[in-house]
């Protein structure tokens, strides 16, 4: 059975690049864009933005699970190294705990926004505050993975078949 | 002809005591980061107005959701995103030249489609003003579509848009991967293929 897989490429993937990178986009610009047209809409007193953010909210929850499900398969790839395998579990747990974080926002946001879409309570909006220092917190992680150790670029993966690291 | 064009005493030499074993005066770089939101809120914005052209087919599938919708809010959400997408792509592209000036990449290097590192880097940055060039052109189309010429139609946008906005896609796609290779492949602004490059032993230098 395993012969059908694809052969691991030079970047130790199955495929051409990391796509969890290129999903992630869609988690961090719409959960933190929800934010931002949350706050603009109380404070410039613009109901309709919150339509426009409950739908970001809607799509940043869809999305964390394809990117669990690639970053997953990419994390189990990844073979890290030194301090980076402490950074990758915090970033995995993180991770599947913002998808929980998100759906429940999403559900909350549902029942608020079927009550009455002009209001937003300000409890929501503090909520909306902490997803997004979550957020922030998660992409600087992720960061590291990537701009400091190196995991699935040419350079490393050749380092780490020649046993270097 | 001579042997190089290029002084040994090329400016970045200035610079070469604050910056870090990535290349850059900061431990992470800033472009990779603000491209999620151009990305991210383009590709909704134009995906959300697809939705919104389309809405007498798709409305029967949300009425079964139990989800209530409107026309007007699917192009409010292509508005809004397109505008905020707008905004935070100044930032993206001024952030994306400071840290393309900085770069070192890995020498020896060609891409997986062919290009050594300066053709990236400059399809790269002409690319990323293209893109910015175009993106404000979309957006002000937009308003025009939203505030004058379609003011008081239900389905807010041209179909000629939503091709041009998907054809962006393509363009987008491709261009992130060349942003993509200048990190994966060219290890630019990246700390461990940096010291790799270096000569050093990374057990020892990011342990």
């Amino acid at each position: 059975m395993l012969e059908f897989l694809p052969p691991l490429n030079d970047h130790n993937l199955p495929w051409m690049d990391t796509l969890h990178p290129i999903v992630v986009h869609f988690v961090i610009a719409m959960g933190l864009i929800a934010f931002v047209f949350d706050l603009i809409g109380t404070l410039a007193k613009k109901p309709a933005l919150f339509e426009v953010s409950f739908w970001n909210l809607l799509f940043a929850t869809t999305a964390i699970f394809v990117a669990i499900i690639f970053g997953q398969v990419e994390a189990g790839l990844a073979d890290p190294y030194g301090k980076s395998s402490e950074i990758l579990n915090l970033h995995t747990t993180i991770g599947w705990s913002l998808a929980g974080v998100l759906s429940l926002m999403s559900a909350w946001r549902y029942v608020i926004r079927s009550r009455d879409p002009q209001q937003l309570p300000l409890s929501f909006l503090g909520a909306g505050g902490l997803l997004s220092a979550l957020i922030v917190l998660q992409v600087s992680l992720g960061n590291q993975l990537i701009w400091v150790y190196g995991l699935h670029t040419v350079k490393v993966v050749e380092a780490m078949r020649a046993g270097l690291v | 002809m001579a042997s190089s064009f290029i002084p040994t005493d090329s400016p970045i030499h200035q610079l070469a005591g604050d910056l870090g074993a990535n290349g850059l005066p900061y431990s992470l770089p800033i472009h990779p980061n603000l491209v999620h939101l151009t990305i991210g809120l383009f590709v909704i914005a134009v995906a959300f107005d697809i939705a919104g052209a389309l809405y007498p087919v798709e409305k029967r599938v949300f009425r079964f959701l139990a989800l209530p919708i409107t026309r007007q809010g699917f192009h409010d959400v292509g508005w809004y995103n397109l505008l905020a997408c707008a905004i935070f792509s100044f930032f993206t592209v001024a952030a994306g030249f400071f840290e393309m000036l900085l770069a070192v990449p890995l020498p020896g290097v060609t891409s997986s489609i062919g290009l050594q590192s300066m053709e990236t880097m400059l399809w790269h940055g002409v690319g990323g003003v293209l893109i910015l060039l175009v993106i404000i052109a979309m957006t002000v189309w937009r308003g025009y579509q939203r505030f004058v010429w379609r003011k008081d139609m239900g389905r807010q946008v041209q179909w000629l848009y939503l091709l041009v906005g998907m054809g962006m896609f393509l363009v987008i796609g491709l261009h992130g991967t060349l942003g993509a290779e200048l990190a994966a492949e060219f290890g630019v602004h990246i700390t461990a293929d940096q010291l790799l490059a270096a000569g050093a032993d990374l057990k020892e230098a990011l342990p």
